[in-house]
């Protein structure tokens, strides 16, 4: 009866001491999630953790590929978190890839956000350490949103005395919203402006018609513009109005020596003929005689057709005159 | 006083501690040995079935709907904190599902049923009714022990599904009374966040909060001795020691259960 007292006492210890391990093994095994998965341990050093714990998640692209294995301090006060990262996520992060602190959602866990990396880098390996990128605490942005608040203050008082001296009429601005007699000039500019308009707009209707004239096949700016031949011509007219202009010019500068002679050499014909005033006073008087002896000498020629030697000459003569026109009328007659 | 101290192996409570181990173990290897072997008493566990399940219902029906409705209740000021109110159903929903039910109708049920049952079998084997069976040639251990557990590890998962819907009827008046939301409005925001596998935990547990139910009372009533003071003491023990197993269940239940969860 002992012996059989002492052994279920054994049984029951050793039924005991199974349970306990089975309820350890399963309290260990259930807190240690994916333990049985393979993973690749990296680190990265951190300034500030902003209470990351061990047991957190770690994010890439939004999808989570492993836990935070330990935070420790290293000198400095940085701070050291090795993270485990599922092995068949390993090939997609490349060792460029960053670090950072962050929250999943607004106001949950932290999480650390793995991000970046590029294709020519290769992936990550069991020990790398990742660069880290410093993150905006909550207290530094409360700090700038602080900072903000009061830049919105300044603006908004600067706007608020800016408002009451429109109101007073002051300034440039207060003026204008204030003052009719600026109102009137302002209104009277605008009705100028306005005909100015109507005016532009006819100048422009005008443009247009003439673009359209340009535009139209046979004008002489389309032909300018599109045929290839006027241009040609033109060029070539100006060419030999260059040529006539340097002949000009040529002719000009001999007239200019030739005067220059004149007026220099005034022994010469011409020079006493401009300069000599008696030479040119017996000049008059020669002609003078020259026309008075002409008309006698036409009254002379008169009275020769009248004398009888020559009268048949110039009888035949007006006959022959009359002749003339006659014969002309009968050759077309006959060449139609 | 030599030859009595020589009687014990370690101490004379540590003794009786690993001698009560030792009696539910091979109480328990028994009850698998019985189970399997010979002719089923069905008849006897449906009847059992009938009384475990009809027992309890109206008891389960008031706790789990005040359960889903004070639950409610208290976690809407947490919520409106956020501007989250519309999220109570969700939150309601996976508390009930994954934890809340099962737990409510486990401890009812500890209560009811483990204690019902210690005291029958406490007072059976007082009244040496349990010894007049065995002469008879009946297998009491089948008869008594077998189709009583069976039929709570059976009763008490359908009565979790019973419990999770009332809770949530609790839940759904609390919300409805508050934020006026729609019964199908308010079902959809709660079956949103619930999978498979809290549905599949929480019938893993009431299955083994059935069982511890089932085993513990029966193993106390069973083993009842010294007359009447007996009975009471087995009902007493079925209901302590079966609500804190189930409570051990629970953490490892949860454990296991985190462990498949993403």
């Amino acid at each position: 009866m002992e012996t059989s007292n002492k052994r279920s006492v054994k049984v029951g210890l050793f039924v005991f001491i199974g349970i306990l391990v089975f309820v350890v093994g399963i309290l260990t095994i259930g807190s240690m999630k994916k333990v049985f998965s393979s993973t690749i341990t990296i680190k990265t050093i951190f300034e500030d953790v902003n209470g990351l714990k061990p047991g957190n998640n770690i994010w890439y692209s939004g999808v989570k590929i492993g836990t935070v294995k330990t935070i420790r301090f290293l000198e400095n006060s940085k701070v050291e978190v090795m993270l485990n990262i599922e092995e068949k996520s390993q090939e997609f992060i490349r060792k460029n890839a960053k670090a950072k602190v962050s929250t999943d959602g607004l106001i949950g866990n932290k999480i650390i956000v793995l991000y970046g990396g590029t294709q020519k880098v290769p992936s990550i390996e069991d020990g790398d350490e990742l660069v880290v990128e410093k993150m905006e605490s909550t207290e530094e942005m409360l700090a700038v949103l602080s900072e903000n608040n009061k830049n919105l203050l300044g603006i908004t008082s600067a706007f608020k005395t800016i408002s009451k001296n429109i109101l007073a009429g002051k300034g440039t601005v207060g003026m204008l919203l204030n003052d009719e007699r600026l109102y009137n000039d302002l209104d009277q500019t605008l009705g100028a402006m306005k005909k100015a308009s109507v005016n532009a707009q006819a100048l422009t209707a005008s443009l247009a018609d003439y673009t359209a004239k340009l535009t139209q096949k046979g004008g002489l700016a389309n032909d300018f513009a599109t045929d290839t031949v006027i241009m040609k011509d033109l060029r070539g007219s100006i060419a030999r109005l260059n040529e006539t202009v340097s002949s000009a010019n040529v002719m000009v500068n001999n007239l200019k020596t030739a005067s220059a002679e004149l007026n220099s050499n005034k022994t010469s014909p011409l020079g006493v003929l401009l300069h000599d005033e008696a030479t040119a006073a017996n000049l008059k008087g020669t002609l003078k005689n020259l026309e008075s002896s002409t008309e006698k000498l036409d009254e002379n020629m008169q009275a020769l057709r009248s004398n009888f030697l020559f009268r048949r000459y110039f009888k035949k003569k007006a006959k022959e005159e009359e002749k003339q026109p006659a014969k002309e009328e009968v050759k077309e007659q006959v060449n139609q | 006083m030599s030859a009595k101290k020589k009687q014990h192996v370690y101490s004379r409570s540590l003794d009786h501690a690993f001698l009560a181990v030792y009696n539910a173990y091979v109480f328990f290897i028994r009850f698998f040995r019985e189970t399997f072997r010979g002719r089923m008493e069905f008849q006897e566990m449906v009847k059992q079935c009938y009384a475990i399940g009809n027992k309890s219902l109206l008891l389960i029906s008031l706790t789990g709907f005040i359960t889903g409705m004070v639950f409610t209740k208290q976690s809407r000021p947490s919520l409106a904190e956020f501007g989250a109110t519309s999220w109570l159903p969700s939150l309601v929903a996976i508390a009930i599902v994954r934890a809340l039910a099962a737990l409510v109708t486990a401890l009812i049920s500890a209560g009811k049923i483990g204690s019902s049952i210690g005291a029958e079998l406490g007072s059976m084997r007082v009244t040496e009714q349990i010894d007049a069976m065995e002469v008879s040639a009946v297998n009491p251990f089948k008869f008594l022990v077998v189709t009583r557990v069976l039929a709570s590890t059976i009763t008490i998962p359908i009565l979790m599904f019973y419990c999770t819907l009332v809770s949530l009827m609790g839940a759904f008046l609390n919300v409805t009374l508050n934020e006026g939301t729609s019964f199908i409005a308010f079902f959809e925001s709660a079956f949103e966040q619930i999978t498979f596998l809290d549905i599949g935990t929480s019938v893993a547990k009431s299955v083994a909060y059935g069982f511890t139910i089932g085993i513990v009372g029966c193993y106390q009533g069973y083993n009842a001795s010294k007359g009447t003071e007996g009975v009471g003491k087995a009902a007493n023990s079925a209901v302590v020691i079966s609500m804190f197993l189930i409570f051990i269940e629970e953490v490892i239940i949860v454990q296991v259960s985190n462990y498949f969860r993403v």
